[in-house]
């Protein structure tokens, strides 16, 4: 794959408007590769703009994004998903009527039988592979201690629940970048200590990462590189300690 | 069984097997796919016009004596007009869909889909050499009727029979979708447009095939209608006969394709011949008004009380692998 050595993704001179509001004006930064990359800013500052235009939910009014070197600008959502960029929302998404379980299978990439005529092949063409995926998918449930959730319709899970079945649906997916927009948002703290704890997990485990936090405490221990956006700029990066003694970041935060 | 009887309910089962047909289509269209297409009832039509075109043979000008115009005339051999239904259902809806499915939230997409309906029964009226304009087609030949030879009765039967295996093979085409991973994304394209997007799902894509799907159903109802009644016009496919599939489905169970013929079963045929039987009382037509108050309180009680119908949705659970295949659990360390 080109680009190995140099960043995931890189975003170059991004602009998006909505009518008169310039949402993202300018945005340009990368996404390192086998990291968990922070993106904070104060309320409005285009952070989920930003994200959307990486997932390929918007298109950028201006502007490029590169993945793996190649120039990805514009590219549905469905295709990015396609080539490893997942991305997790910040209201909770579930498949209100399919099961847990359900909700996972759905995540897995290229699954037999996902396409008409492969489904009329029958069963037996495609159920070897549904049964791996259902392995596969058990296998995470229990490692986020929802094995008996299973069955349950994903509409009627608790808010920190589907909190977590966000999460695994992305890591279903199996990645090679996943996109989180506030993945605690509205979850009690032991909870949100927990989901750090996977977090950090599947980045040791290689995952690259790129998350919109506002908890400041949270960036600090999960984040390196930290980007810091406001008014749909970048306005600093680095680690967590240079975006600290930044004044133009505290200003940002102060004044909005 | 009194011949009269028999006639009753050989015509009853077609007209059941009809439904249950068009019920299945709107069900992989609505249930599945969560596509609301108040238009269902036009390419049922499609497919009751195609069908009787290309079995009637080709127009007659009116000064040779011929007494209905229509475009496309053929004798084709019985299977043949209602896989062309089919197909021209198909294609209708890959065409309405291309337009109204791709770029269309589905309340818009519900409101220009009882205009596309509107519009074409409009059209089927007003464009007389169309398909025969108000009149409508009649005289449309029985299938194999001149091959077999058999008594009136028996013939009825026959067509039952006919019906009975065209509802196996659409149920195995239904079955295929549902039970498959295919169904399975289009639940979830159902459910959460986005998400689905986010997860790789070609949204457009699956909604528009579902679309096309419920079309290629529409079409072939209609067609095994025509075949039997022997005459189609605009006045047997009105914007409200949509609605009263859209009731049955969700009285039997949108998303599950046995309860949804249990809904057909239950909404347009019980129900509607069961006020057959009803003493004539008040002006005339207060009991066919009637009727279209009931089946719209119906869906609206059904809505209300039992969202998820008779029979609902299946709950997929997966089988656990039995405990001798499980993975074993890992050894426990001993202690130094």
């Amino acid at each position: 794959m080109s680009g190995a050595s140099g960043p995931l993704v890189a975003v170059r001179d991004l602009h998006r408007r909505f009518g008169g509001v310039h949402a993202v004006n300018g945005a340009s930064f990368e996404v390192p590769a086998g990291r968990i990359t922070g993106l904070i800013g104060p309320n409005g500052a285009g952070k989920s703009t930003v994200l959307n235009i990486v997932a390929g939910a918007l298109r950028p009014s201006a502007g490029t994004v590169r993945y793996r070197g190649q120039d990805v600008t514009g590219l549905p959502a469905h295709k990015l998903a396609r080539r490893g960029i997942i991305r997790t929302f910040q209201i909770s998404s579930e498949f209100a009527a399919l099961t847990v379980l359900e909700n996972l299978l759905v995540a897995a990439q290229g699954l037999r039988g996902e396409r008409l005529w492969q489904a009329a092949l029958g069963k037996r063409y495609w159920r070897p592979a549904e049964r791996a995926a259902v392995q596969r998918a058990r296998q995470l449930l229990a490692r986020f201690d929802m094995s008996a959730k299973e069955d349950e319709y994903a509409g009627n899970l608790s808010g920190g629940q589907k909190r977590l079945l966000e999460i695994m649906r992305g890591l279903m997916a199996e990645p090679a970048l996943l996109l989180l927009d506030e993945p605690m948002a509205g979850v009690n703290p032991s909870l949100a200590r927990r989901i750090e704890q996977y977090l950090l997990e599947e980045c040791a485990a290689g995952l690259s990462m790129l998350m919109i936090e506002h908890e400041l405490a949270v960036v600090e221990r999960l984040c390196d590189p930290v980007i810091v956006m406001a008014q749909g700029r970048v306005i600093s990066q680095g680690t967590m300690a240079d975006v600290r003694a930044d004044q133009g970041v505290l200003d940002a935060y102060l004044i909005g | 069984m009194s011949t009269a009887w028999q006639f009753y309910i050989s015509t009853v089962l077609v007209y059941l097997g009809v439904d249950v047909i068009a019920c299945w289509g709107l069900n992989l269209q609505f249930g599945v796919a969560g596509l609301v297409n108040f238009a269902f009832i036009v390419f049922q039509a499609a497919g009751a016009y195609t069908a009787a075109v290309l079995t009637l043979g080709p127009a007659v000008p009116a000064a040779r004596g011929g007494f209905q115009q229509y475009v496309g005339g053929a004798h084709l051999p019985f299977p043949l007009p209602i896989l062309a239904a089919g197909l021209v259902g198909g294609l209708l809806a890959a065409l309405v869909g291309g337009i109204a499915v791709r770029r269309l939230r589905s309340d818009y997409e519900a409101m220009v889909m009882l205009v596309v309906s509107l519009i074409a029964t409009s059209v089927a009226t007003n464009q007389v050499g169309l398909v025969n304009g108000p009149n409508g087609l009649s005289l449309v030949p029985k299938p194999l009727a001149t091959i077999v030879n058999l008594s009136p009765i028996g013939y009825q039967w026959l067509f039952v029979g006919i019906t009975a295996g065209i509802c196996v093979c659409v149920y195995w085409l239904v079955h295929v979708v549902t039970s498959s991973p295919f169904g399975r994304a289009l639940r979830a394209v159902r459910d959460n447009e986005q998400a689905a997007a986010a997860l790789g799902k070609n949204v457009t894509g699956l909604r528009l095939l579902a679309f096309v799907l419920g079309g290629v159903l529409a079409g072939i109802s209609g067609a095994v209608l025509v075949e039997f009644i022997s005459a189609w016009s605009p006045g047997s496919w009105l914007y409200p006969e949509t609605f009263v599939y859209f009731t049955a489905v969700i009285v039997g169970g949108s998303g599950n394709n046995l309860g949804v013929m249990v809904g057909a079963l239950l909404v347009p045929v019980a129900f509607l011949e069961a006020t057959r039987f009803i003493p004539q009382f008040g002006p005339p037509g207060l009991i066919d008004a009637l009727q279209w108050i009931v089946v719209g309180a119906l869906a609206l009680v059904f809505l209300w009380f039992w969202p998820r119908g008779v029979i609902p949705e299946r709950r997929r659970r997966f089988p656990r692998p039995a405990p001798a295949e499980a993975e074993p659990a890992p050894p426990v360390r001993a202690a130094p």
